[in-house]
């Protein structure tokens, strides 16, 4: 099986998370256990009914310490997964038909949750769609751990390699990945899964480079095989031959250079080659994400999108919860600031305890500020805990989705009736909060230069901004191409919000997907946008691109691109110029 | 027991998430729900019951509610099937 004597294969798969790995295969398959039925006497029914409820008990606990752990490691995404499998867990109909099995056939719980499981999984691993047959990994994964602790054998531990190497399996199921160990594991190649499964969002997090969706890699290997994974483009060489280890050593080496330079400028500032110093922010949804912000590098986070405390749950935060929230992502981030989003519900963001009625256009509807607004309840209590933080941190308070000035005031009306309601309880807060919008909505930009004298801050909500602009709904496939990010319009409508708000001294940012897009940050940063927030991984290369320009081709770029006619001119003209600069983007790897 | 045809519109289809709030609501009434696709018939008070209908973007299902609030619990399932079940 030595890899010498067979000849080199190339394979191709989806590429998932980023590197170039070389190394011997592991193989890796998910181990479930041997099931057999047993018949009960009549008499043990009670006992194994009960057997099962400390089960479920058990297990759910053991899925939120993973859930718990992998928003740890690994962030929101993988703690999404969890979730799931604890509202897989909690299916209380499935409960019953498992009890009125066990009852019914007399048969013991092992083999009735294996059993039933197994139907369902027949049935999802067999459907067309493959975000679907994504799910039956899933199934598999809570129902290994049920028969563990039904068995009394604990948690479902899986085994890992005890030395360096490539991870090659048909798939791996979220409780394996999330227990990889990233100094061992140098690669991933699995035989399903496209970038949206758990395998590919989990190794991105753990940055591990990994190929998935592969076809049939699992079976064509051995451990110990020669393997050269190639995270950028997708490739799979086996048995590699002495030209291609080469080869691939050197890419490997330029990535890794590319990669500590990434680390080596993190404490720099995002400063142009000509002196002009940028603002790199993140945004989160989380407390802990900050601390993610400050890993990349961020300088602030620029946009603490509140109403994730709400969607994942039923009942609305109290105002010591959130305060509690808002003071934890402003105590990591001190002495920077926080920017914290009020609640954008509504559109499409939904929650059990606000009544939103049927909408032809919730886009155009009832959301975001227009709910905070009608349901002052809400709003101020979530209103005195952001006050309540700003006491002790570096806090601003923004509202999403204002259209113009009546919201604007009308919102900075209930601020001064929060604070009123704190003063009365003696609670202290910083009484010069500074409060700012969203610019999102077209009629907002084209006010901006008023709506500058009675705001602190503007931060450019792009992909709304985009959708309003164009007039495109960004979750309509049908009209998917009309969603231009680099619409004309759109660089007019930032140009003039910044424009408006530097004329009056507001601080203008972004916070939208184009804030970490590559290819926009020249034409940002060249209207004169200085602060820019964006997912926390992106910060490092936004920051390599504003290093290596000076202010003035930057501004040059911008007013090119400003004269031009069409989103697909500017993408073209944009690409090139980074093309001509930017030889070693990740890209270029591949 | 009263039944309406419904087009699936969100991006992902019926996947975990949807299936979870369309469990929430018909939990919520007294009445029950099934979901009926290609010739399978789940019941809509259960999350794996509705998974296993795989129904993609696209799809038709049938609701079928069987109950002295059926009429109620119908609508609200109409209306989230015509918000796209609220997708982020």
């Amino acid at each position: 099986m030595g890899s010498t004597d067979r000849k080199e294969q190339i394979m191709r798969g989806i590429p998932a998370s980023p590197g170039i790995a070389i190394g011997l295969v592991h193989r890796m398959v998910f181990d479930e256990p041997d099931v057999m039925p047993r018949k009960l006497a009549p008499s043990e029914v009670p006992q194994e009914l009960g057997r099962f409820d400390k089960a479920l008990d058990q297990t759910r606990a053991a899925i939120e310490r993973s859930r718990e752990r992998a928003l740890d490691v690994a962030g929101v995404a993988v703690g999404k997964i969890f979730d799931a499998h604890l509202l897989i867990l909690a299916d209380e109909v499935f409960h019953d038909q498992v009890r009125a099995r066990i009852t019914r056939e007399q048969f013991d719980a092992e083999y009735i949750i294996y059993d039933s499981f197994g139907q369902m999984i027949e049935v999802i691993s067999k459907s067309a769609g493959e975000i679907f047959r994504e799910r039956a990994m899933d199934l598999r994964d809570v129902r290994t751990r049920l028969l563990r602790f039904l068995r009394g054998e604990g948690d479902f531990i899986p085994d890992h390699p005890t030395h360096e190497v490539i991870l090659v399996a048909e798939d791996l199921s979220p409780t394996q990945a999330l227990n990889l160990d990233r100094e061992l594991v140098h690669g991933i190649a699995t035989d399903i899964g496209g970038l949206t499964s758990h395998t590919a969002i989990l190794a991105r997090s753990l940055d591990i480079p990994t190929i998935v969706g592969m076809g049939d890699i699992s079976g064509k290997v051995q451990d110990g095989d020669s393997i050269i994974l190639n995270g950028n483009s997708g490739k799979v060489i086996l048995n590699p031959t002495e030209a291609s280890f080469v080869e691939y050593k050197e890419k490997r080496e330029r990535f890794r250079s590319f990669q500590r330079y990434l680390e080596d400028i993190k404490n720099q500032p995002a400063m142009t080659l000509d002196g002009r110093e940028i603002q790199l922010w993140g945004n989160i949804e989380l407390p802990r994400e900050a601390e993610s912000v400050l890993s990349h590098g961020g300088t602030g986070v620029g946009l603490f999108r509140s109403e994730f405390l709400f969607l994942t749950r039923e009942t609305t935060p109290t105002e010591d919860e959130q305060f509690g929230m808002y003071d934890r992502a402003a105590e990591i981030m001190a002495p920077n600031p926080v920017v914290i989003r009020t609640f954008d519900l509504g559109g499409d963001k939904y929650h059990a305890g606000i009544n939103i009625h049927n909408e032809k256009n919730p886009f155009l509807g009832y959301r975001a500020i227009r709910v905070s607004l009608s349901r002052r309840d809400l709003f101020r209590s979530q209103l005195r805990a952001i006050l309540r933080a700003s006491a002790r941190g570096n806090v601003r308070v923004m509202f999403p989705f204002v259209s113009g000035f009546e919201e604007l005031r009308e919102a900075k009306a209930v601020l001064e009736e929060a604070k009123h309601e704190l003063n009365q309880r003696k609670i202290a807060f910083d009484p010069n909060l500074p409060v700012g919008i969203m610019v999102e909505i077209p009629s907002a930009a084209i006010m901006a230069d008023r709506l500058a004298e009675e705001c602190a801050f503007f931060s450019i909500g792009t992909n709304d901004l985009i959708q309003y602009t164009t007039a495109t709904d960004r979750a309509n496939e049908q009209v998917a191409s009309y969603y231009r990010s680099y619409h004309p319009a759109v660089l007019r409508m930032i140009d003039m919000t910044i424009k408006a708000g530097d004329k009056k001294g507001v601080h203008v940012g972004i916070c939208g997907e184009l804030g970490g897009s590559p290819a926009a940050t020249p034409l940002l940063v060249g209207m004169g946008m200085t602060e820019i927030s964006m997912t926390s991984a992106m910060i490092p290369e936004i920051k390599k691109i504003i290093r290596s320009l000076t202010y003035e081709e930057c501004v040059r770029m911008a007013r090119k691109a400003l004269r031009m006619d069409t989103s697909q001119e500017i993408m073209t003209y944009m690409q090139r110029e980074l093309k001509k600069r930017f030889a070693d983007l990740p890209i270029w790897f591949s | 027991m009263i039944q309406k045809e419904v087009t699936l519109m969100n991006r992902l289809g019926l996947h975990i998430r949807p299936a979870a709030q369309l469990t929430k609501i018909a939990a919520k009434y007294k009445s029950d729900v099934y979901l009926l696709k290609d010739g399978m018939r789940v019941n809509g008070k259960s999350i794996m019951g509705v998974m296993m209908l795989a129904a993609a973007r696209g799809s038709t299902l049938t609701l079928e509610c069987i109950g002295d609030d059926e009429q109620q619990l119908l609508d609200e399932l109409v209306i989230l099937f015509e918000n796209k079940f609220y997708e982020e």
